[in-house]
């Protein structure tokens, strides 16, 4: 089977525009006067070679800066590369930014039609999928109120539902797969993997590594331009993990004071604290439904999960995450903000986050909670506890496993 | 799997076509959202000029042009779709980072939006001046079938000074600037509401250099006057448009590339 795509020796440079080119007459004049040098210039990308079959998916890790972004544009034909080609088969579509070109004062009708037409389909093509695009940002009642009347995740489903009613052969994902709520998401993802039954060839950046080793065939990781491995999902990912991880103990201060937690656990870094301190977890609660602290806990109660944060600075979108794994560790629960959904504010000052657990179904024994606050894009941690906060889940009439379902057995005589 | 080149070609006019269309409509519903007059200012923007310009230049000072009232808004309707689009064309790049960024996105429709746009102003004006020469008795010649062509010339001439306005602000942001006085002032250089030959004799092969000269006597040949434009005009302004547009867009091209990387 031919590729779809193909990327041979890409390598982009940019010119740091931003603060050295002149942008007015002027500003040109007084540059020359001063004998002052054009911009400096840095690679953006560098010698990066890879191949997308008919009906791949790829995934793309990497941090903030690392060319993701600037790889996309250049395969989406945005801006030319200075040295290598891209080759592409068929037409290519793309969710970067979405919502180009809507308009405030349009209506919802109005704007499917520009943004549909923007995005690389007739007038026909809108007209027939009209239905299906509303229908499927579920906005059938809105549709012919002006965009200004929509909230921002209304807005978001409308634009996500336009970008995937084109039919292309080539699709290019920036981070847009976390838009609306949980459902929202499944049946985004459900169209990503019709796309690629129907033999497209998709490329996908995410910071949520679980949905890369989910979705994709194969995963390239990035860093500062070049490629750094491309292969099997799993062990990308894996060793993108293992490198973040690496960075934390990197961040993390030597010179820290210890400290105490209420439960009597200590936390000292490098021991079971980790992270950069840019964001401090300054406390962490394990509350039941009546707000009483709990070490020890029945089975399928609620559990409520208190972080109590201190940032010193601005800290841009953190995420939180609550790990719980037995004693022998063993993951029983993985929960993130980010796998939510959620994408918090700049954080600065103090405040609290509380993760609900609505009921705990977890077999009798001994677990750690684990807690930690990350970089937006899980660069390194900022906070990281680990093993510090106990909890005791009672003995139940279950001798093994993790789990403790509510159950109940019915007998019969009759089949 | 795709078909012959040829039905692609078909399929990318059709497409192409639906963009500008949808892009024109965005501009014009925008444009008119929330005023109560709506298009009809397409209509009221010239009237109040021409009402001005008939107490200044023939009541004032006055001029000696008969039928001053079609005279003058002839010209006005020529000079400002001209002006409009070639100054709303000088920011097209500049005001559509998003819509440059997007992979596919045909960046050259953006001042051709603008052209159409201001066309469909002046489209909407001209049964206005057509009402006034039927009621001032000049009437309509068959000369007048060859209004498209002018205005074909017009559309492909302003179309490639729109191209070049717009490539030049991405390098310096000045150009928006200077294209707006440069506009302004080339208004008094073409005669709107004087007579070219008013000009005294010595600067009239310099003062001739500027198109739009030829473009408003053309306009005022065929419905003012009921004559055949001079033909070699038309010929050398068909070239001279043309040649513009091809070197336009070329550098066009090439500059929004440079100015999406410009993030």
């Amino acid at each position: 089977m031919t590729h779809a795509i193909v990327v041979e020796g890409l390598a982009k440079q940019f010119r740091s525009y931003h603060a050295d080119r002149p942008r007015t007459l002027k500003e040109a004049f007084v540059r020359r006067l001063q004998h002052m040098q054009a911009g400096e210039s840095f690679w953006a990308l560098r010698d990066v070679s890879f191949d997308v079959k008919p009906g791949q998916i790829v995934g793309i890790v990497g941090s903030n800066g690392a060319g993701k972004s600037t790889l996309l544009r250049l395969i989406g034909g945005v801006g030319r590369p200075d040295k290598g080609h891209v080759k592409i088969q068929g037409r290519v579509a793309a969710l970067l930014d979405l919502g180009t070109g809507f308009h405030p004062e349009l209506t919802g009708h109005e704007n499917v039609f520009v943004t549909g037409v923007i995005a690389g389909l007739t007038r026909r093509q809108v007209t027939q999928r009209l239905d299906s695009i509303v229908a499927f940002a579920e906005l059938e009642r809105f549709i012919d109120s002006p965009l200004r009347t929509y909230s921002t995740g209304m807005q978001l489903r409308l634009a996500f539902a336009i970008g995937i009613h084109t039919t292309p052969d080539v699709l290019l994902i920036d981070e847009v797969l976390a838009v609306g709520d949980l459902a929202f998401q499944q049946k985004c993802l459900a169209r990503i993997r019709q796309f690629k039954a129907d033999n497209c060839a998709i490329i996908l950046i995410s910071h949520d590594t679980g949905q890369i080793r989910e979705l994709c065939d194969k995963a390239l990781w990035l860093r500062r331009g070049r490629l750094v491995a491309q292969g099997d999902p799993e062990s990308i990912v894996e060793q993108y993990v293992a490198e973040m991880e690496s960075e934390t103990k990197r961040k993390t201060p030597v010179e820290w004071p210890v400290r105490a937690t209420p439960a009597g656990s200590v936390l000292r870094m490098h021991e079971n604290r980790f992270g950069s301190m840019e964001l401090e977890i300054v406390s962490v609660r394990l509350v039941d439904q009546q707000g009483r602290s709990v070490i020890e806990f029945r089975s399928g109660d609620p559990l409520h999960v208190e972080i109590d944060y201190s940032a010193p600075q601005r800290i841009e979108a953190p995420t939180f995450g609550v790990t719980i794994s037995s004693e022998d560790d063993q993951v029983c629960a993985d929960l993130s903000t980010a796998a939510a959904g959620i994408s918090l504010p700049v954080l600065q000052g103090e405040g609290r986050i509380t993760l609900h657990l609505e009921r705990l179904d977890l077999n009798g024994g001994q677990y750690y909670v684990d807690v930690g606050a990350y970089t937006s894009n899980w660069e390194y941690a900022y906070d990281y506890h680990w093993h510090t906060y106990p909890l005791t889940v009672l003995p139940t009439n279950n001798k093994k496993g993790v789990l403790y379902p509510p159950h109940r057995w019915e007998f019969s005589d009759t089949p | 799997m795709k078909n012959s080149s040829g039905r692609l070609d078909v399929q990318r006019l059709i497409y192409l076509r639906d963009l500008l269309r949808e892009l024109v409509v965005r501009d014009l519903k925008v444009r008119y959202k929330r005023s109560v007059l709506g298009f009809a200012w397409a209509l009221v923007t010239p009237l109040m000029f021409l009402t001005v310009f008939y107490f200044v230049f023939k009541v004032a000072l006055s001029v000696d042009i008969p039928r001053f009232g079609p005279y003058a808004f002839t010209g006005m309707l020529v000079y400002s779709w001209f002006q409009s689009s070639v100054s709303q064309a000088s920011g097209a790049i500049t005001d559509s980072r998003e819509l440059m960024k997007q992979p596919g996105f045909s960046a050259a429709v953006l001042p051709a939006v603008t052209v159409i746009t201001n066309l469909i102003h002046f489209l909407f004006a001209l049964p206005l001046l057509m009402l006034f020469l039927l009621v001032d008795g000049t009437g309509l010649k068959s000369v007048i079938l060859l209004l498209p062509v002018v205005i074909a010339i017009q559309f492909v001439l302003t179309l490639g000074l729109g191209y070049l306005a717009a490539a030049g602000n991405v390098l310096f942001r000045d150009t928006e600037h200077l294209v707006a006085v440069l506009l302004q002032l080339l208004f008094f250089l073409t005669p709107v509401f004087y007579n070219a030959s008013m000009v005294p004799e010595r600067y009239q092969s310099l003062y001739r250099l500027n198109p739009m000269v030829h473009l408003v006597e053309a306009y005022r040949a065929i419905l003012l006057g009921g004559t055949w434009p001079s033909g070699l005009d038309l010929l050398s302004l068909g070239v001279l448009a043309t040649g513009l547009l091809y070197v336009g867009h070329k550098v066009f091209i090439n500059l929004s590339y440079r100015f999406v990387e410009e993030l």
